[in-house]
């Protein structure tokens, strides 16, 4: 091995690349990017500005944060909705002046005064919403009349009594301590900012409304098709943002005991600068209070540091345009291209050198070489099958297989040319297996281990197995259940190919060629279902041995066949019985003579196994090429294999033509016929073998004769 | 966006080739066409005396409809061009670099080794297209995986019979087009078409960016040409040519015959490459799916600019066709991965 491949071997399989691509399929990597900034801003203003953390300092900041993250919760909640509201500010200012005039110049309770904010901020909010929501207006142009109407008559308001209001004489307790005091060391508007937050996050999260929102924001139409009163729902979202508003100014009243001109002033752009600071999209249905409430500490970080640190309204107001204008880029370019750069990073191939191998040439002389035999199999289904990986026959001789539109298909004895779908899972049925009570057990691509009882009651037996500690990616969940045999306890042996990929993408695996598929254990007493091997190159098929002591599992794109034993001294442990086979194993099957079936799904190639030794070439080759034209292995011919317990070849047969079995994913002998099966095929085959047992089957072979 | 640029040094560019669109769009009319005769990897086709000549391992044939090839002349190792001088003397190159007119052998200048096409112009003058100075013409596949740029292109004066190099550095020039004094090349390995003056050996480009590896020239009746295309361009292909240590590793251990490289035929063997799209589905081969052979033959205007094309599409056979003739209003084709000689009408186009 030279230095170079040397080198590629450690860095490719010692560097876990697939990590980045596992990270970013995760919703909370949309949360990373305002974090860090909220992060960086608090550090940045922390280290320049002395006592930015002192408790005087941080008490009168978080002060006004309480307010301001309230009007921000509004804000998000209306932009979750699809929508924009401009309109907070003057809500937020008229609110105030309603508390303080109904309590300085009228002289009436704190209560009151509170009542008189919340009724403005709702009347505001449900005619925005009302105009918006129900009369469909454009929000943008709607919220902005509100705003200047809103504005207006705030200074007419604030210049008529504010003589009037500083020569009050009316005092609270319940104001001073609303405005002044703490409460477990946090001011009053802090937890109410805090239970406002809580409540609106858990209502957008767990609650009908709060999906109903998210869902109108998401898509309008779709939210319309699916039922939900949308001009309702965005009717509400303005009302919520003037109610949040509202409480803001009455929290503002209490603490400047007073409104003057510059009360809510900016507000509008500061909200708006915060929630899409912190992540929420502009166009709706994407984001969190979280976010918006990190927006809002950044934002607010950022205006207090910069006065403090000296400069004026107008660099204030042009670092917020400044913001607003990377947040907004940031998101849509984001939204866009996440996908592609998910695209781009999630394939992260890995060294291998395959072992040489013997050659599958026909007339080569070796066990392996193929031939063209089973292209002289007649087809059963031809045209109406659409992906037939496995195939099994039952005691009545009819012949059962899955399809790629997740149904049973069922062709009736004795000439299979009848058929009818038997049962409707959904997935990809694949690996299929009948038990002791004439159950089919199938490993569903994509679903799990489900079992189909005799009058075609579908169960659902296993979906998960137990998570390993280091997993990103939710590696529980079964992704790519191939195959399963059953022990002769009734405990069912399957695989899962693959954690990197779903069941439809199973040939992207064999490009990374990472090790991460499972031999499983399902126990029909408890329902329990255990890991018992992982870390194999595509786990695929299974075969309980003659004796049940043992069961055979194929190691698809490492090209070797190994023995688990669940019996003897050797209980629990796996050997490599067949290794560097010059097809890729699919599944296994018992043959009449004591021996295994062995189905090919392709063939190596010597161009890919060279690119095995290129971690680097494959990583390119995957972001630089469409996937149409990446390098695969040569999956358009396959083959039978029959070998023997202790692993030695007898034979080998394929279709080397193409034209009806390229690629083979399984096969069943039954009564002196194989019928073959193809994962990529229109028909089953179905194949006289010459000197085969015909009264052998496979359910006698496991059950014993019909009972 | 502005930032592509930079971009693109972390993310790979993307590769890309010329689609098939415009006068290239595809059809399935090579595979349409009935067969003429069936004939084992048909090279060059020759129109000579009104009959129709066609190369094939050591010999040349003689075709007619209806009636097995006859051999015609044979030779010690495989024809690599053919050619018939204005005063009818049959001029054939050979593997061995050897040149013969009228089975007279021509003495060659030493770095003439790879006569992959020959053509005389009207006043005698023979142009000779050297493919490589370090591979012999059936090697082509390495000279392109080692991205080869040695080829040459020669005139021999009518008169004297003196050899002159006019031009080197080409790419694998793989067809001439004689045009007055002047002479087109198909510069293969760069996927275009090139002029080069007679008297100087000044190039010009004159059409770029085909979806195919250019192969030979030959006259039409109404004063344009036609270009065969022995293989596609495929963006497997051009990513390997772009990968150092593969490609290295892969002329060193893989086999010729099972290199991601293009071909004449291809989906014979189970150890050649296959791409994810090239994969049977349900019984199907999608004819737009990539490929390593292809049968394109595109008809050039007095401008040599492309009409109209030809096709044998992924799933179809009559790939690797390298030569065509025009002959009294049918136009003979020699399909070499489908080892077939076709002649179609061009009335009909």
């Amino acid at each position: 091995m030279s230095f170079r491949e040397r080198l590629q071997s450690w860095r490719y399989n010692l560097v876990p690349d697939h990590l980045v691509g596992e990270i970013l399929t995760k919703r909370w990597t949309d949360n990373a990017i305002p974090f860090l900034a909220l992060v960086a801003t608090l550090a940045t203003f922390g280290s320049i500005i002395p006592g930015f953390f002192k408790l005087t300092a941080l008490q009168e900041s978080t002060r006004q944060l309480g307010e301001f993250s309230m009007v921000v919760t509004g804000m998000t909640v209306v932009m979750l909705g699809g929508g924009i509201d401009l309109s907070v500010g003057s809500i937020f200012a008229l609110s105030c002046f309603s508390a303080v005039y109904v309590f300085f110049i009228l002289e009436q309770s704190i209560w009151l005064a509170l009542a008189a904010s919340l009724a403005t901020g709702l009347v505001f909010g449900a005619v925005n919403g009302y105009l918006v929501g129900y009369l469909r207006l454009r929000a943008f142009l709607t919220t902005l009349v509100t705003f200047i109407f809103g504005r207006a008559l705030f200074d007419i308001l604030v210049t008529t009594y504010a003589a009037d209001v500083q020569l009050s004489q009316a005092t609270s307790d319940v104001l001073d301590f609303i405005g002044d005091s703490t409460f477990w060391g946090l001011s009053v508007s802090v937890w109410l900012a805090i239970i406002l937050a809580i409540v609106t996050h858990i209502a957008l999260t767990r609650s009908r409304p709060g999906w109903h929102v998210l869902a109108v924001g998401g898509s309008r139409r779709s939210a319309h098709n699916a039922g939900i009163r949308v001009r309702r729902t965005v009717f509400m979202t303005y009302v919520f943002s003037g109610f949040c508003a509202s409480i803001g100014g009455f929290l503002i009243a209490c603490r400047l005991s007073g409104a003057g001109p510059g009360t809510g002033l900016n507000l509008e752009i500061m909200a708006l600068t915060a929630a899409v600071v912190g992540g929420v999209s502009l166009g709706g249905g994407r984001g969190s209070v979280i976010k918006g409430l990190m927006g809002a500490i950044i934002v607010l970080t950022m205006t207090n540091g910069l006065i403090r640190l000296g400069y004026g309204t107008g660099t204030n107001q042009m670092v917020l345009g400044i913001m607003l204008a990377v947040a907004v880029t940031i998101d849509i370019r984001w939204l866009k291209n996440r996908h592609k750069v998910l695209n781009e990073v999630y394939v992260a191939p890995v060294y291998l050198k395959m072992g040489e191998t013997q050659s599958a040439v026909p007339g080569s002389g070796t066990p392996y070489a193929l031939d063209n035999r089973l292209s002289a199999a007649d087809h059963i289904g031809l045209g109406e099958l659409e992906g037939p990986e496995d195939v099994i026959l039952d005691r009545d001789d009819h012949l059962y297989c899955g399809t790629r539109h997740g149904e049973i298909v069922r062709f009736f004895a004795p000439d299979y040319v009848k058929s009818e779908v038997f049962a409707h899972i959904g997935g990809f049925p694949l690996g299929l297996a009948f038990d002791k009570a004439g159950n089919l057990i199938s490993c569903v691509g994509a679903m799990g281990l489900y079992s189909v009882s005799p009058d075609r009651e579908v169960k659902r037996l296993s979906a998960e197995t137990s998570r390993s500690w280091t997993s990103i990616v939710d590696d529980a969940r079964l992704r790519d259940p191939n195959d399963c045999d059953i022990a002769p306890d009734g405990r069912i042996y399957f695989t899962d190919s693959t954690k990197r990929y779903d069941a439809h993408d199973w040939a992207l695996d064999s490009i990374e060629n990472r090790a991460t598929g499972r031999l499983l254990v399902y126990d029909p007493r408890d329902g329990s279902t255990k890991t018992l091997l992982d870390g194999y190159r595509y786990t695929n098929g299974v075969c309980m041995a003659h004796d049940g002591k043992s069961l055979f599992f194929a190691e698809s794109w490492a090209c070797r066949v190994h023995r688990y034993w669940l019996e003897g001294p050797k209980a629990g442990t796996a050997e490599c019985v067949i290794r560097d086979m010059p097809g890729y194993p699919d599944n296994i099957n018992r043959a009449s003579d004591g021996n295994y079936w062995m189905a090919w799904l392709g063939m190596r190639t010597p161009s890919l196994d060279l690119s095995l030794r290129h971690p680097d070439m494959r990583k390119r080759m995957t972001r630089r090429l469409p996937q149409d034209e990446w390098l695969f292995p040569n999956i358009n011919t396959g083959g039978v294999v029959k070998f023997t317990e202790k692993g030695g070849i007898v034979e080998a047969m394929g279709d080397l033509s193409g034209g009806a079995h390229p690629m083979v994913t399984s096969m069943r002998e039954h009564k002196g016929f194989l019928f073959v099966g193809g994962i990529l095929n229109n028909r089953i085959g179905r194949y006289k073998i010459e000197g085969a047992d015909p009264n052998w089957t496979s359910p006698a072979s496991y059950w014993g004769a019909k009972p | 966006m502005i930032l592509d640029p930079i971009l693109d040094m972390f993310r790979g560019k993307a590769v890309t080739i010329p689609p098939l669109d415009g006068a290239f769009r595809p059809n399935t009319r090579l595979d349409d066409a009935p067969a003429l005769v069936g004939l084992t990897e048909p090279d060059n086709l020759l129109v000579a005396d009104g009959r129709l000549l066609a190369s094939s391992g050591n010999a040349v044939y003689s075709i007619a409809a209806g009636a097995e090839p006859k051999v015609v002349e044979t030779f010690p190792s495989p024809i690599t061009a053919l050619a018939l001088s204005p005063s009818g003397e049959l001029t054939v190159s050979i593997e061995s670099g050897k040149l013969l007119i009228s089975g007279k052998e021509v003495s060659l200048p030493a770095d003439v080794s790879c006569i992959t096409a020959l053509a005389y112009a009207e006043d005698g003058t023979l142009w000779l297209a050297n493919g490589s100075a370090q591979h012999a013409p059936s090697q082509w596949a390495a000279d392109l995986m080692k991205k080869g740029a040695s080829g040459s292109l020669w005139r021999r004066d009518a008169a004297s019979g003196d050899f002159r190099k006019v031009a080197g550095d080409i790419a694998f020039p793989y067809g001439l087009h004689p045009i007055g004094g002047d002479v087109l090349v198909s510069e293969s390995w760069r996927h275009q078409l090139v002029r080069f003056d007679g008297a100087t050996g000044n190039r010009s480009t004159v059409l770029t960016h085909l979806p195919g590896y250019p192969a030979r020239l030959s006259p039409s009746a109404d004063g344009g040409a036609w270009l065969a295309l022995f293989a596609p361009r495929n963006r497997l292909i051009e990513f390997v040519l772009q990968e150092t240590h593969y490609r290295r590793d892969m002329i060193d251990q893989v086999p010729p015959a099972y290199w991601i490289a293009p071909s004449l035929a291809s989906s014979r063997s189970f150890l050649e490459p296959l791409q994810c799209g090239g994969i049977r589905t349900m019984g199907i081969h999608k004819p737009w799916s990539p490929s390593r052979s292809y049968g394109l033959v595109v008809k050039l205007d007095q401008n040599i600019q492309p009409q109209f094309s030809l096709h044998s599409r992924a799933n179809g056979t009559r790939h690797g066709i390298c030569s065509v003739a025009e002959k009294d209003g049918r136009l003979f084709i020699a399909s070499r991965g489908g080892n077939c000689v076709l002649a179609v009408d061009t009335g009909g186009f």
